[in-house]
């Protein structure tokens, strides 16, 4: 972990920087904080949630000013990576069988195997306060990545540090720096109201009661869940339970939210309900955000950054301004007539997929040619009934780069 | 912004407090929260308990011809009475016992193993607090219902002593049930399907654990091998302690138990440290 930041080579650079800094100028706070450098290189900058109580007075000055130490990184002084993976591989064992009962008898006898690499060599950063993208589809090992960094599975080589720890061996003190919501899989209790998950989640994440019931007031605020409360969870909509799932994670004033599939199977306006909160969330607590999704609104909307991982790779890293620009330029316009079309109904640019009676599919980009046009040449064919136009699916955008990797 | 979120969003507003006593705090709530859960449906709690009704009536019409046949008002120091009241004990703890075995292999199965790793508790202490706060109130309604019905067939129970003796014996009998559902689950990092394990366990607690028959009414040779095994000190121990609440009986079952958990919990420990760290998740 040493090696992770370039100062941690360099103590005598890092003294010479942190002492310059005018808070930094107190002895015992300062041999404090330059031992948890070292200690946990990249920096481990405890915000007061680990520190408050146990350290005493002097741990509380270190509290102050390690927030301080936090901004003056986030001011850009230093990059600071929330999470930082390289390298990273995974290969799990699975049993291989033959079909039918000799197979059966055979796998017995002779049991096969067959190593399945789910994760290849990713190497990725995310800066403390990011909104990151993560996506890629079933089987890309997006989830087993996800899984390594909380902790829960060991990697099969490489490196990764997140907020400091490495997830497999200190996974316990992780838990309570990350909070996770996994979409298809509810922490709250199905028959109780949210309100007593949120009691016992301040209890496991170590909470004092007084901070607490103000963390619970706060949230439910944020989260306009206040009269949701007290209703039992299996009475909720599905956007309710996701917003009391996400404001649940949140409870422990997390640095690092993992968030699996948040908005699967919500409505159009519960998704965005849930995007808005996640983004105030970020905005008001610095909160990183790791983000899975198979929905590219939710990316679109929330993250400046995206990966994607295919077959265990990363097949695309840049800003989703950049991946929109590049690849959401395909359009398909399916349109309608009230009068019959001509036969040879074309546009210039436009690649005709198909020309019926009354309507047409087509297919254009609009890098080589412009919307306005178009639009004007469909009006201009007859009287429109009706006009659809689609972009490619997050799926044939990432066919789309993946093919391209391979070519 | 608002005082209210200023006090709540600085780091000062989120304290942790990571005391020895918040530690054990955590599970308190599990357990806690267990119990509420556990009263959401009332009805099919009491529903659970009315079996007991139905095993109380077969073994009464049971051990009435039985006690009848070999014209004997005691058979190996127990009376009718003493064998009913044992076979409530046995009885209530038996069917307020959580299989968490179950409950762990289907997180193994299905892969929800990996969203309880990731907070900050013990995996193990979970399922035993989780547990816990289920089977307390199944044992009240148990022991309540199962009283009743017994009081009515064969007289009044057996004093004060005897509850109180029992009560505690049976906190280590969960415990060390647990171990072995536990150990059972855990198992399922390893084979998945446990299935054969648990039909096996419960076989054992049934014969040689003293929920049909108690014990003493087995041959010496059998007797003796039962007692020289953990699954009479789930049942047995605390069942006979009911009807005959001696303190050297009371240090025995204790002692067993001790032993036994000591045993059986540290192979659980060793297990979980191995099995979580060749951690295959499920469902990708």
């Amino acid at each position: 972990m040493g090696a992770g930041h370039p100062l941690c080579r360099r103590p005598d650079k890092l003294l010479s920087i942190v002492a310059n800094q005018r808070p930094f100028r107190e002895t015992t706070a300062l041999t404090v904080l330059i031992s948890n450098f070292l200690a946990l290189c990249p920096v481990r900058v405890d915000n007061g949630l680990t520190t408050g109580s146990r350290l005493g007075h002097g741990a509380l000055q270190f509290g102050s000013i390690s927030s301080q130490c936090a901004n003056f990184y986030r001011n850009g002084c230093l990059a600071m990576n929330a999470i930082s993976v390289r390298n990273l591989r995974k290969t799990f064992q699975t049993k291989r069988k033959a079909a039918g009962l000799s197979g059966s008898l055979r796998a017995l006898w002779r049991p096969a195997f067959q190593d399945i690499e789910a994760v290849r060599g990713i190497s990725f950063e995310m800066e403390e306060g990011e909104l990151l993208g993560f996506i890629g589809p079933n089987g890309a090992g997006k989830s087993t990545t996800i899984k390594i960094l909380t902790g829960i599975l060991h990697p099969s080589s490489g490196e990764a540090a997140v907020l400091g720890y490495v997830p497999w061996r200190q996974r316990q003190a992780l838990a309570f720096q990350i909070g996770s919501v996994f979409g298809q899989r509810p922490q709250l209790w199905y028959h109780l109201p949210a309100v007593d998950t949120f009691y016992l989640f301040g209890k496991i994440y170590e909470l004092d009661d007084g901070s607490l019931k103000r963390r619970i007031s706060f949230l439910a605020e944020a989260f306009e869940i206040e009269e949701l409360l007290e209703t039992p969870v299996r009475k909720l909509s599905l956007g309710q339970r996701m917003r009391c799932e996400v404001a649940a994670s949140l409870l422990h004033k997390p640095r690092v939210l993992l968030l699996d599939e948040p908005s699967i199977g919500l409505d159009v306006v519960a998704k965005q309900r849930l995007r808005m909160t996640i983004q105030r969330m970020n905005e008001l607590e610095g909160v990183g955000v790791l983000l899975t999704s198979h929905d590219a609104g939710d990316i679109e909307t929330l993250c400046r950054r995206v990966i994607i991982v295919n077959h265990g790779e990363i097949v695309y890293r840049d800003k989703v301004s950049t991946l929109k620009r590049r690849y959401l330029t395909v359009k398909t316009v399916d349109v309608r007539y009230n009068e019959q079309l001509a036969p040879d109904f074309s546009l210039p640019g436009v690649e005709m997929l198909k020309v019926g009676r009354y309507g047409a599919k087509m297919r254009f980009d609009t890098r080589k040619t412009p919307v306005e046009p178009v639009i004007s040449g469909l009006a201009a064919a007859g009287s429109l009934a009706d006009v659809t136009v689609s972009e490619p699916s997050l799926e044939d955008v990432i066919s789309a780069i993946y093919a391209r990797t391979e070519a | 912004m608002s005082n209210r979120e200023a006090s709540v969003l600085s780091p000062e507003g989120c304290v942790r407090n990571p005391s020895a006593a918040a530690v054990a705090g955590k599970y308190w709530a599990i357990f806690r929260t267990q119990l509420v859960n556990s009263l959401a449906y009332p009805i099919d709690l009491l529903g659970r308990s009315l079996l007991i009704v139905l095993f109380m009536w077969i073994f009464m019409n049971l051990w009435q011809v039985t006690y009848g046949a070999t014209g004997a008002r005691s058979i190996a120091g127990l009376t009718l009475a003493d064998t009913m009241w044992y076979l409530m004990m046995a009885e209530a703890v038996m069917l307020s016992k959580r299989d968490l075995s179950e409950t762990i292999t289907e997180q193994v199965k299905d892969g929800s193993v990996a969203y309880l790793l990731n907070k900050p508790f013990n995996f193990i202490l979970y399922h035993f607090a989780a547990g816990l706060g289920d089977s307390v109130l199944a044992f009240g309604g148990n022991l309540i219902i199962g009283a009743a019905v017994v009081w009515l067939m064969v007289g009044p129970p057996p004093g004060l002593t005897g509850w109180i003796f029992a009560g505690a014996a049976v906190g280590l009998s969960w415990l060390l049930d647990f171990c072995f559902s536990a150990l059972i689950g855990l198992s399922a990092f390893v084979v998945e399907e446990t299935n054969a394990f648990r039909w096996i366990y419960q076989k054992f607690l049934l014969l040689l654990g003293g929920v049909l028959i108690p014990l003493d009414f087995f041959p010496a040779w059998l007797q003796t091998v039962s007692l020289n095994l953990p699954f009479a000190w789930i049942i047995y121990g605390p069942a006979r302690l009911f009807v005959d609440p001696s303190l050297a009986r009371l240090g025995q079952v204790f002692l067993q138990q001790g032993i036994w958990l000591t045993v059986v919990g540290g192979i659980v420990w060793v297990m979980y440290r191995r099995a979580a760290a060749r951690l295959v998740i499920n469902g990708g």
